[in-house]
């Protein structure tokens, strides 16, 4: 059975209201937690006292929570859907604790590859402080990775939405399984296009928006046959333009 | 058509791969083509079915695999198929020196007289003059799999014609708001009966051998020319149900299709080859499209009207209730039971006992109690959920505590069902409504259970080759405050 539009709407606002606080933080900034600085030291290149200056600056913990915060940013649109099939198929009393153990599940995975994530970051700024080319670099691999069979797979898979136990211990299990499961896909789907602003010396949280907007877009797509194809996920924009054209015609002609 | 190619966008057959196909793995909705039977190389007897030369992708990326099941652009995309494969026909019976005014028939099978039986043109193998008849299909088996082809009245109805609200979060006449959907989990009361049993009726399953009716699979059923008729017929219904008074929707992403929600839009080939692009809001009434049926009375008695009403009666409680109205945004619905494993559907139906939650169920039996003409009692249906598998073709009886509760068709199964398909597998979502059950058991004072039983049983023959499973067995509630 669906949901009233009231409590849709209602996820929407709650989930969407989580993200943007998440964006309200990174835009802020504070504690410098998105991006790394650097200082003479540490932009002279690769040493075993740059790499000490480089985490003094910027402790590993700091990063990892501006890599939590990103996720949660970028991530949260994605996961209004999922979360709407939880309550639907989810006991009233159940409904929050169950969507709840899906977003740790998920949110899980990603901080999991957050610490590989981070030390790639610190290691790219060790040897290549304030340079392009490892931006530039995994810009040509998400293209790769962006026309592959292995894309639309994990895209595919972000779609299974499961049929959930509803008594005991087994309603808890499935949906933290469910959330794992989603957030592996997830990464599978986007792991090169979420490290890519944070490769970036600079622009990080405009390249931020776009790959959230690239990575909405995807995920609203119909599954597709995987194959190599040179494929534009757009859907997202579609969506505005008609929206926008159906709202602009209903405004210069009232019925 | 039928002497026309493949790749001929006004051919019989290209006109059939637009509802669906088994030829190639189309892009969208990317069924993988099944390799034996229902390959359309590998389908029985006549029709011969050609498998090329296919079209451009392009043009199959644009026509072909778009018909709409499980949601509310059901009657809306099958009327606007029917107006333009009316007009190719009616193109070329006026080339033959036909009637200029030629339409396409309805089949009636609800109708008085017999009507149940499939027309007589339609089972004839050969022409009075010796030549094959184009209306004949081999693999069309009939509900006892014999190929003696009728509509069974009951489990077919037009009791969806009571319905008041075309849309909703619960089951409503035309089906749940959705996007370009395939198969879903939105069927609407007119696409699940009469339309989905008609169509697994007429295909059925044959008995002597392992083949099932094109009638009962989507990628198969725009080959039969019966299609068209039951189509008709349902189109019919629809113009019916709106004559008496029930409106079509009004919001923007039903009027204006799926291109409203960025996907494919609805495209038909015209007469001369080009291509007509429609929206719901082109075909909403039949005037628009200038034609009329000469039956359109709503078919169900003015005394079943009102739903609430009936209900109120039976629980012994006044009757005047207003109309039944849509409130979807201001009712709840939550889930009140399931049960625990997985079931599998075969040749002997299966059996679960689904627990209730005292939460949800106590709300149902407090609304029972507390029922009046201005505190209408909650609304309980069945969920089977995650119904996956091949078997299209077989239809099940179900019932609650003994009680029947409805026939189901699978009808759309395997397409549903496809991993790499537009619903990613989830399968089929189907549900009946069993407030009258729930109901009894609060005149027997039976509330007071932790659970209730529910059989599901084959109606005919069913194909054993087939796999079916059912992942959950739910029951929900529906506020109606």
């Amino acid at each position: 059975m669906g949901l009233s539009a009231k409590l849709r709407t209602s996820i929407s606002i709650v989930v969407l209201g989580i993200s943007i606080l998440a964006w309200v933080i990174l835009l802020v900034n504070p504690g410098h937690i998105m991006g790394v600085e650097h200082c003479h030291v540490s932009a002279s290149g690769p040493s075993a006292a740059s790499l000490d200056m480089l985490l003094k600056m910027n402790p590993f913990s700091s990063l990892l929570l501006g890599w939590g915060l990103m996720v949660v940013a970028m991530m949260m649109p994605k996961l209004v859907m999922p979360i709407r099939h939880i309550y639907s198929r989810s006991f009233k009393s159940r409904r929050f604790s169950s969507a709840s153990l899906f977003v740790l599940g998920y949110i899980a995975v990603w901080m999991v590859v957050g610490v590989v994530m981070t030390a790639i970051i610190i290691a790219v700024n060790l040897l290549m402080p304030n340079s392009y080319v490892p931006a530039i670099i995994l810009g040509v691999i998400v293209l790769i990775w962006e026309f592959s069979p292995v894309k639309q797979v994990s895209l595919n898979n972000g779609h299974e939405h499961p049929t959930l136990s509803a008594f005991g211990w087994e309603a808890s299990r499935d949906a933290l399984v469910f959330g794992v499961k989603h957030g592996v896909w997830c990464v599978a789907s986007g792991w090169a296009l979420m490290l890519l602003p944070m490769l970036l010396p600079q622009g990080h949280n405009l390249a931020m928006f776009i790959v959230t907007i690239i990575m909405v877009s995807e995920h609203l797509e119909h599954p597709q046959p995987p194959r190599w194809r040179l494929i534009f996920r757009r859907k997202l924009m579609l969506i505005a333009y008609a929206q926008t054209r159906i709202r602009l015609k209903q405004a210069l002609n009232p019925a | 058509m039928q002497s026309r190619s493949l790749d001929d966008p006004t051919s019989w057959w290209f006109y059939a791969a637009i509802h669906g196909q088994y030829i190639t793995n189309n892009d969208d909705p990317g069924t993988p083509v099944p390799t034996g039977y229902p390959n359309w190389g590998k389908i029985p007897g006549v029709p011969k079915v050609p498998t090329t030369p296919l079209p451009s992708q392009s043009t199959m990326d644009e026509y072909w695999d778009q018909c709409q099941h499980a949601g509310w652009f059901f009657p809306p995309w099958h009327r606007g198929y029917l107006y333009a494969i009316e007009n190719v026909l009616r193109d070329i019976i006026i080339s033959l020196k036909g009637p200029k005014d030629w339409a396409l028939p309805y089949w009636n099978y609800l109708g008085p007289n017999g009507q149940y039986r499939i027309p007589p043109a339609f089972t004839q193998q050969n022409l009075p003059d010796g030549s094959p008849n184009p209306l004949f299909v081999t693999a069309r088996y009939g509900p006892q799999g014999n190929g003696n082809i009728y509509v069974q009245i009951p489990p077919v109805s037009q009791n969806c014609q009571q319905a008041k609200s075309y849309t909703g979060a619960a089951p409503a006449y035309g089906g749940g708001k959705t996007g370009f959907e395939h198969f879903n989990g939105s069927t609407g009361y007119l696409e699940s009966n009469p339309h989905n049993l008609v169509h697994t009726q007429v295909g059925g399953n044959s008995n002597s051998s392992s083949y099932w009716g094109l009638m009962a699979d989507p990628g198969l059923a725009g080959l039969d020319p019966i299609f068209y008729l039951h189509h008709c017929n349902i189109d019919r219904l629809w113009a019916a149900w709106n004559a008496a008074g029930n409106s079509n929707p009004t919001d923007p992403d039903w009027l204006n299709g799926p291109t409203a929600t960025g996907d494919r839009k609805f495209y038909m080939p015209n007469p001369d080859k080009s291509a007509w692009q429609f929206t719901p809001g082109m075909v909403n009434n039949i005037s628009q499209l200038n034609y009329t049926y000469e039956e359109l009375s709503l078919g169900v008695s003015t005394a079943m009207l009102s739903k609430n009403a009936m209900r109120l009666r039976n629980l012994a409680l006044a009757d005047d209730v207003k109309q039944d109205t849509d409130m979807d945004s201001n009712t709840e619905s939550e889930l009140a039971g399931a049960n625990k494993e997985a079931l599998k559907l075969g040749a002997t139906g299966a059996h679960t006992t689904v627990k209730l939650d005292s939460g949800g169920w106590n709300r149902v039996a407090k609304s029972l109690k507390a029922a009046s003409k201005t505190s209408l009692p909650d609304e309980v249906y069945l969920q089977l959920e995650g119904v996956k598998g091949d078997a299209d073709s077989n239809i099940y009886t179900v019932s609650v505590n003994q009680q029947y509760a409805g026939h189901i068709s699978l009808f759309g199964l395997r397409m549903a069902s496809m991993k790499g398909g537009k619903h990613g597998g989830g399968g089929l979502t189907i549900r009946l409504d069993i407030t009258d059950i729930v109901d009894k058991l609060h005149l027997d004072n039976d509330m007071d259970t932790s659970s209730l039983d529910v059989l599901i049983q084959p109606s005919g023959p069913v194909s054993d080759e087939g796999e079916c499973t059912i992942e959950r067995v739910s029951i929900y509630r529906k506020s109606q405050q």
